[in-house]
């Protein structure tokens, strides 16, 4: 399976511009101690500001200026996002991948765990929990990514299956690999595609996620998040300050995972070679 | 089908397995007095030493963990979900009061996303590459960006507060003392903001769905024989494509249900719709837990019971799996 | 009924149909052969309309032009007055509808029936081509393959078309069942008058339902005519590749297989490629299907050549007729047989062929010329005696009795000379090693001279081979493995044979003609079935008789 993941991107137009604006608001976090033009925290004396030379999008309810916290939210929103898309997608790699080179009980025991926790509503548990937890940042990557890694876990199980019934893992163990070698030697790299498919599927949901907790918060209250802005910027919608405090989060929140959405839609077609001729420009 | 549905039902058990062993072990795990992790701070303080004494046996508090959980599960089971301080009233009762406008928020929803998602889908997907579908596929991916909370607030502010045609909150007008057809139009007029925001919010996912099932499904033998029959294409295209582009949707109905159901609380915070999504919030402000763990479970048991109902839908509408060899 | 004006299709930069002319009669059944990838099921779709590629040409179909129709009008013919018949593949029905649903879709949607009448008219339909009510009630899934191509074929018939396209219709059926079906279809031609086009692979079947056959090649007609002649006499080189690949009781040769592979696009002649009498022009020009007395040929000779003819061809040894007024002819690629007993004059004959002999009278042609012998006469006819042993020297090795043809003629260098030898000695299946090739014939077994012999006749790569009872002097089942080797020769590189036997039986198994010699004289020449089939001499008669049968009466061997 050679499948060439800049050859996906070379044609397809949702694609690149979903790079592209990745590339943004990630080049935006990591800059934001520079670009931020004044501590997110810090709070003046000047509530509800329109948007001025010394505050580019006005400030907040407590004078905080809306600029510097909309950047320090995309940090936010990324750390949380990669981190919890990485661990999700490793812990589905191996649970997925040891069901289907262990077989037997195992597999039919934890697999009925995985589509068990596929169906349960992840964000009602997490809200739950996080009410119990009152998580900070570290915290909620790992709850987030706990109730994240089990669609992963099927498509590996299914990939690695009919990976598993291949003629060069069958040579393989014939001298001598077997289990962990043969997953990480053989299977992982062929795995590739569909393991970077299901890291930008989780991403997506563990943004959607943190902003969700942060909306309702319950997020981490010492960080910045477009959702803590987003519920802070509701409330105080009457006051009609919304144009610049409301929607620049929104909007960098909406099109985060619109590129997320747009770069999971054109690598699709990689987990299925059929769909590869077929990949909508 | 009885096997389709066979293997399903241990995972649905699981869930609910795992949700109750949430449930239960959440409280249990916080540092401190149990009975303060179930009930919270304030709720203790106001109880007599009699009742936290009566609470800890009937709750098992004093028995090995086990024990206690099995009395949990009996507990609920019957229905016993605690009480909830904050509404002085069974958590149970809370929580059913608030159910029918959830319901019918997340009903109307899924139905209006899934038959627009679908139609579009097949529309789109009979006509994959010309314009018509180009346009479809540009808008809803875009619009597949927007997390639904943040299309329930721009809906808010452009219809509620800039344009000022429908009703900022609620799902009724309160004391109007309306009727009979005034009332369902009143309720109706409170109802669109927040089924169109979550409509919008998971139109994409059923309509992507279907486009690339339609796609797949048109390049078989069998759409080819349809039209070899002068069968016009409206037919083609739905009796026959349409059809069987249907039936992966259908299996996913479940887990569109818990997007949606994940939805509607936010949007109901953002409606001040009086539903569970809201009386979740609510708890979470006060930390009632009761509240909050009642809701998980109700929650959890609706989307299993729903992704059980799509189990049967679609072993009925594949024949392959009612009539099988 | 249906006349086809180069039509060509085009999808993306393949040219799947290049210029196809057809003309049906209504009435008519016209059979078309061909393999995969020759665009028979293309052709069926654009004449249906249903063909996604880029359509050029016309379709007239009673006098309107398919082509030009618009959505609506062509709508309310298809499945009406042409209907189709699909292959058989997997989910060739949708398998969420009952099948008495879907046979009854045609009729609904293109009559004022009632859903009724429209069942009782499929359940009619479907028990006609052997489908029972009670199993039409049920799902595509559980049906056989069979049975599906059955509900196809009652799906195409239901509204009683003019015109019935069928795409390999008896791909999935039984043998059995291939009769009824068979019967049902010729049914339909003769008594209600539908025009049938079947394409397909099988010529077998072919011959059982059709007026008229054609062959299909890349996209083009290649040969059409009425079906018993075209199968007996092919005269395109590929229908007669075709024919004699196709396993059937009739034609006892060995089967054969065309060298070489359909590839496209390609200039010239779509076949020449693969084909046993290539020219020049036949990689240049495209050849037009053209009248050929009665039939339609695309080729640019005029059919299969004949490669060597005799006109009265004569041998006197002072009082005695040895050969007496031979006509015979050798066509390109084909192998003939010579069957006569001893003494018939063949070897003589063979001697005058070769140009070992003076005939007193007559004249040889090849491909219309009289021979000249000289050294590019013995470039293109070569000669492979009885006895290997006295045709081979003793005193040469392998290497240098096989190169002796190229050392004599001098037509290349010695390297090249050397590569050719040994390519001529690997084709005859015998090792190239160092020992081998300086090996003297005296330690070779029968079986391995004869093949020396070959390779010698090959290294010149002629164009007919005349082979003189080659296998008499060798044991039977090396007499197999020459055989063989021969067949497979013809095959690779299109030779022609001329083969002389005394043994009827093993001339039947490699030979497309048969000529049979008494007394000097050709008493026989015809296409092997026909003689054997219907010997008219009784010398004929008796040699078949005679001949070595496995079974215990001695029977006539069709």
């Amino acid at each position: 399976m050679h499948i060439s993941i800049r050859g996906q991107f070379r044609t397809n137009r949702f694609g690149q511009a979903g790079v592209v604006i990745l590339l943004i608001m990630a080049a935006l976090a990591l800059l934001s101690p520079v670009l931020a033009v004044d501590d997110p925290n810090h709070q003046t004396h000047e509530a509800f500001e329109p948007p001025s030379l010394a505050h580019i999008l006005g400030t907040n309810h407590v004078g905080q200026d809306n600029w510097s916290r909309l950047l320090h939210g995309a940090r936010t929103s990324l750390l949380v996002g990669f981190f919890a898309a990485s661990a999700a997608t490793l812990i589905g790699l191996i649970v997925g991948g040891s069901c289907a080179l262990r077989g037997g009980i195992y597999d039919a025991v934890v697999m009925r765990f995985v589509d068990a926790l596929l169906i349960i509503p992840a964000v009602i548990v997490l809200i739950l929990v996080a009410a119990y937890v009152n998580p900070r940042l570290p915290l909620l990557i790992v709850l987030i990514s706990l109730l994240s890694w089990s669609g992963g876990a099927r498509i590996v199980r299914a990939q690695t299956l009919s990976l598993k019934e291949r003629s060069h893992i069958a040579a393989a163990r014939t001298f001598g690999g077997h289990g962990w070698y043969v997953m990480h030697r053989h299977i992982v790299p062929d795995l590739g595609p569909i393991l970077v498919v299901e890291f930008i599927h989780s991403f997506r949901r563990a943004v959607f996620m943190e902003a969700g907790l942060a909306f309702l918060g319950i997020g981490d209250p010492t960080t910045v998040s477009w959702g803590s802005i987003m519920k802070n910027a509701v409330d105080y919608s009457y006051m009609g300050v919304w144009g610049w405090w409301l929607v620049p989060a929104g909007l960098a929140l909406s099109l985060t995972i619109l590129s997320l959405t747009f770069i999971g839609h054109t690598l699709e077609p990689m987990m299925e070679p059929r769909l590869m001729e077929e990949a909508v420009a | 089908m009885k096997t389709l549905i066979q293997r399903n039902i241990p995972t649905y058990l699981v869930a609910l397995l795992v949700i109750v062993s949430i449930n239960f072990v959440l409280p249990r795990m916080m540092p401190g007095d149990p009975l303060m992790a179930i009930y919270g701070e304030e709720a203790l303080v106001a109880m007599t030493p009699e009742l936290k004494a009566f609470l800890l046996r009937s709750f098992a508090l004093d028995r090995p963990l086990w024990q206690q959980f099995l009395v949990y599960l009996g507990q609920t089971f019957q229905g016993n979900l605690g009480f909830s301080y904050y509404h002085s009233a069974p958590t149970f009762e809370v929580i059913l009061g608030r159910l029918p406008w959830t319901l019918l928020l997340v009903g109307t929803a899924l139905i209006l996303s899934t038959g627009l998602g679908v139609i579009l889908g097949i529309e789109s997907g009979w006509r994959r590459g010309r314009s018509l579908d180009r346009t479809i596929l540009s808008g809803l991916m875009a619009l597949s960006g927007f997390p639904d909370f943040f299309l329930a607030m721009v809906l808010l502010l452009v219809f509620g507060v800039f344009l000022k045609l429908l009703p900022l909150s609620g799902s009724l007008t309160p004391y109007s003392g309306l009727s009979g057809f005034a009332l369902a139009l009143d309720v109706l007029r409170h109802l669109i903001l927040p089924v169109s925001a979550l409509t919008l919010g998971h139109v994409a996912g059923n309509y992507l769905l279907t486009r690339s099932t339609m796609v797949t499904v048109i390049k078989e033998p069998f759409v080819r024989v349809a039209r070899a029959k002068g069968l016009p294409d409206r037919i083609v295209q739905y009796r026959h494509a349409g059809r069987n582009a249907l039936l992966p949707v259908v299996t996913r109905t479940g887990i569109w249900l818990g997007r949606i159901v994940t939805g509607t609380l936010f949007v109901e915070v953002i409606f001040a719709y009086p539903g569970l999504g809201s009386l979740t919030y609510q708890a979470l402000l006060t930390r009632d837990y009761a509240v909050l763990q009642g809701v998980l479970l109700l929650v959890a048991v609706l989307v299993l019971v729903a992704n059980f109902c799509a189990d049967l839908a679609c072993a009925r509408m594949d024949p392959r799996i009612q009539h099988a060899y | 009924m249906l006349e086809v004006r180069n039509l060509t299709v085009t999808y993306g930069s393949d040219q799947v149909l290049a210029g196809v002319d057809l003309d049906l009669p209504a009435g008519d059944s016209l059979v078309l052969v061909g393999e995969s990838g020759t665009g028979k099921t293309t052709l069926g779709l654009a004449i249906m309309g249903l063909c996604e590629g880029t359509v050029n040409g016309s379709i007239l179909f009673k006098g309107k032009n398919l082509l030009r129709l618009d959505r609506e009008a062509l709508r309310q013919i298809q499945g009406n007055r042409i209907a189709m018949v699909f292959q058989n593949v997997n989910q060739v029905l949708d398998p969420v509808y009952r099948i008495i649903d879907q046979v009854i879709e045609p009729v609904l949607a293109h009559g004022s029936q009632s859903r009724e009448q429209a069942r009782l008219r499929a359940t009619e339909i479907l028990a006609e081509v052997g489908l029972s009510p009670d199993r039409s009630v049920l799902y595509p899934h559980q049906l056989s393959g069979g049975e599906q191509q059955r509900v196809l074929l009652a799906t195409a018939l239901i509204n009683e078309p003019d015109l019935l396209i069928l795409d390999e219709p008896l791909a999935a059926i039984d043998a059995s069942a291939r009769v009824e079906i068979m019967a049902l279809l010729r049914g339909l031609n003769r008594k209600r008058d539908t025009t049938l086009l079947t394409f397909t692979h099988d010529v077998g079947m072919a011959v059982k339902i059709a007026d008229r056959m054609g062959s299909l090649y890349a996209g083009r007609i290649v040969e059409l005519g009425e079906s018993e002649p075209v199968l007996v006499e092919p005269k395109h080189p590929y229908t007669r590749a075709l024919i004699r690949s196709y396993p059937n009781m009739t034609t006892s040769k060995d089967l054969q297989g065309i060298k070489g592979r359909l590839t496209r696009p390609v200039t010239g002649c779509p076949f020449h490629t693969r084909c046993t009498q290539a020219i020049d022009i036949c990689r240049l020009e495209t050849p037009p299907l053209t009248d050929h007395q009665e039939r339609l040929l695309a080729c640019h000779r005029g059919g299969v050549i004949p490669l060597m003819r005799t006109v009265g061809l004569t041998k006197r040894f002072g009082d005695s007729v040895a050969v007496d007024s031979v006509d015979i002819t050798i066509h390109g690629g084909e192998t003939l047989s010579l069957v006569g007993p001893s003494g018939a004059g063949k070897t003589t004959l063979a001697r005058m062929l070769m140009g070992l002999l003076e005939p007193t009278d007559g004249t040889v042609y090849l491909e219309n010329q009289e021979t000249k012998v000289d050294d590019g006469f013995y470039r293109r006819v070569q000669m492979v005696f009885q006895n290997p042993g006295e045709s081979l020297s003793h005193r040469m090795t392998v290497l240098e009795l096989v190169r002796e043809p190229l050392d004599v003629q001098r037509i290349c260098s010695r390297q090249a000379a050397e590569n050719r030898t040994v390519r001529a000695i690997e084709e005859v299946q015998l090792p190239v090693n160092g020992d081998f090739l300086t090996t003297y014939p005296h330690h070779l077994s029968g079986g391995e001279l004869q093949r020396v012999a070959i390779a010698r006749a090959l290294v010149l790569d002629p164009d007919l081979l005349i082979a003189d009872e080659p296998t008499s002097a060798l044991d039977s089942s090396v007499q197999a493995k020459i055989l063989r080797l021969l067949l497979s020769l013809q095959e690779s590189r299109g030779l022609s044979m001329l083969f002389i036997t005394h043994d009827i039986a093993l001339a039947r198994k490699i030979s497309d003609r048969m000529a049979v010699m008494i007394g000097g004289r050709i008493v026989e020449e015809g296409p092997v079935n026909t003689i054997l089939g219907s010997p008219k001499t009784a010398y004929t008669k008796a040699l078949i008789e005679s001949a070595s049968s496995l079974q215990k009466d001695a029977k006539n061997i069709p």
